[in-house]
């Protein structure tokens, strides 16, 4: 299984991916290659609600500081400690170790339906 | 229209991640700034800076025009050496930053910055009546191509010209590279030794395709403007248009040291710029660290005992020190100086920074 299998990723180059009945959500690939070396990230406190399409976290590039959406609505579970200490993780890995945050999100289904699956969000951007 | 350097395809040949500076197309980096930063810190950098403007100024009058327009005292100016300067408005604001090569008696060569050739020409045009002089923009003609760090002389050796040769500290020599006429000045924008070299478009991409394969050996890099820009700030070299604007004086900018005290010529803002040098100023720019975890930017507001004093002008990481830095202007007052705390505030939350001495990191640029 490829490790962007299950994907789905916003116009804002935020992904989300179900798993054990949560979702996760991170930055794609895309976004990060484009920010270049990641430096800084801020992300929420464990408990916090956010609307799809708002203001979650921060990150910051050596270039700028950046925003980044939430591509559905739901309450953060639980956050990644390990890339708030080690940002850097984020250029080596964006799925798999670099995520951000999980999630709990009642109306995940409704929220994706303009989400991209990966091979067309790639696609899109090509 | 945004316009394309003689180097653009060999850049995105080298997979430079391309954006828009000041009009420009031009390379934000190749690999990751860190990396490009500590390439230049450590060994060598190729940097292309062609967007960079050069203007001649040349005719019997050459230095009493230069003299009027800038408050370094041109006169010192000795062949073949650079002064940098700060072309000023009426009230001493400052219009460009830039730096002027006396290549002969009555002509110099002027380079200013990217963003600001059209007013830069503008002001020269309406100050220039009455002086016997040519002015004469050079910049669709010329690329400028930026070989910086510890081991630019040793590549420069290998180039064909010994170090004993090679143009001192802020001076210029016309030379052959490759059979490729050539000026080579000993100038910079990142702290570290280095060269800056003039060539005519036609050649640059001839020259810079050489310089990078004759520079393998030495771990030579081509360098985008991401590390251009953390090099400079941690060298706290000032950029137009974060640090320096026309409402900001030499003075003020920390540029004291760059000012003739001695110079009797007449030069627009003298007025304003004597009395400062007299009664002092109010805003002063400082070299903060930040204390808590967080990036301060431009424009980003600054505090002490919960009143907004300053503002940031340029700020981010410095790779070297692995920790983030900035430059502020804040109020000239004298609770606010060197190991004082600060607060920046950060998306409405307020982080803590210690005013520290500029330069963050050590300059090795004096040879």
């Amino acid at each position: 299984m490829s490790i962007t299998e299950g994907i789905l990723c916003s116009k804002s180059h935020e992904y989300v991916q179900e798993k054990d009945g949560k979702y996760i959500v991170g930055l794609t690939d895309y976004a990060i290659e484009q920010l270049g070396d990641i430096v800084f990230l801020e992300l929420p406190e464990v408990g916090a609600e956010f609307a799809k399409g708002e203001v979650f976290a921060t990150i910051e590039s050596v270039k700028a500081a950046s925003e980044i959406y939430m591509p559905i609505s739901g309450k953060i579970v639980e956050i990644n400690e390990t890339v708030v200490d080690n940002p850097e993780i984020l250029n080596e890995s964006p799925f798999e170790k670099g995520w951000l945050v999980k999630i709990e999100s009642e109306t995940a289904s409704v929220d994706s339906v303009d989400l991209l699956e990966y091979d067309d969000y790639k696609e899109e951007l090509a | 229209m945004t316009k394309k350097t003689f180097l653009h395809d060999e850049q995105v040949k080298l997979g430079a991640k391309m954006i828009e500076f000041a009009g420009w197309i031009m390379p934000v980096s190749y690999t990751s700034i860190i990396d490009e930063h500590k390439t230049v810190r450590e060994n060598i950098g190729i940097f292309d800076v062609s967007h960079m403007g050069e203007v001649y100024v040349s005719g019997k009058d050459s230095l009493a025009f230069l003299n009027k327009l800038v408050p370094q005292d041109v006169a010192k100016l000795t062949l073949s050496k650079a002064i940098y300067c700060q072309l000023l408005n009426k009230a001493g604001g400052i219009i460009d930053d830039l730096i002027i090569y006396k290549l002969e008696d009555e002509k110099y060569l002027i380079i200013v910055n990217a963003s600001r050739i059209d007013e830069d020409l503008n002001w020269m045009v309406r100050n220039s009546l009455g002086f016997d002089i040519d002015i004469e923009n050079q910049s669709h003609n010329y690329s400028l191509l930026a070989v910086q760090g510890p081991k630019a002389s040793d590549l420069m050796e290998k180039l064909g010209i010994k170090k004993e040769n090679q143009p001192e500290f802020f001076s210029i020599k016309r030379a052959e590279l490759f059979n490729i006429n050539v000026f080579i000045s000993r100038t910079g924008y990142t702290g570290e030794d280095g060269f800056e070299i003039l060539v005519r478009n036609e050649f640059s991409e001839l020259l810079w395709n050489y310089i990078i394969k004759a520079g393998q050996e030495f771990g030579i890099k081509p360098i985008g403007l991401g590390a251009r820009d953390t090099l400079r700030l941690e060298a706290a070299l000032h950029l137009y248009g974060n640090d320096l604007d026309e409402q900001t004086t030499p003075i003020e900018a920390g540029l004291t040291w760059s000012i003739s005290k001695t110079k009797t010529a007449d030069y627009n803002g003298k007025e304003i710029i004597q009395q400062q040098l007299e009664k002092g100023v109010n805003k002063k720019l400082v070299g903060l660290k930040m204390l808590d975890k967080a990036i301060a930017r431009h424009e980003y507001e600054v505090y002490y005992n919960n009143e907004k004093v300053g503002i940031i002008t340029s700020g981010g990481v410095s790779p070297i020190l692995g920790e983030n830095i900035a430059l502020a202007y804040v109020n000239n007052i004298k609770d606010i100086c060197t190991g004082c705390i600060v607060q920046v505030k950060i998306r409405e939350k307020f982080y803590n920074a210690e005013i520290v001495k500029k330069p963050f990191v050590q300059k090795k640029n004096k040879v």
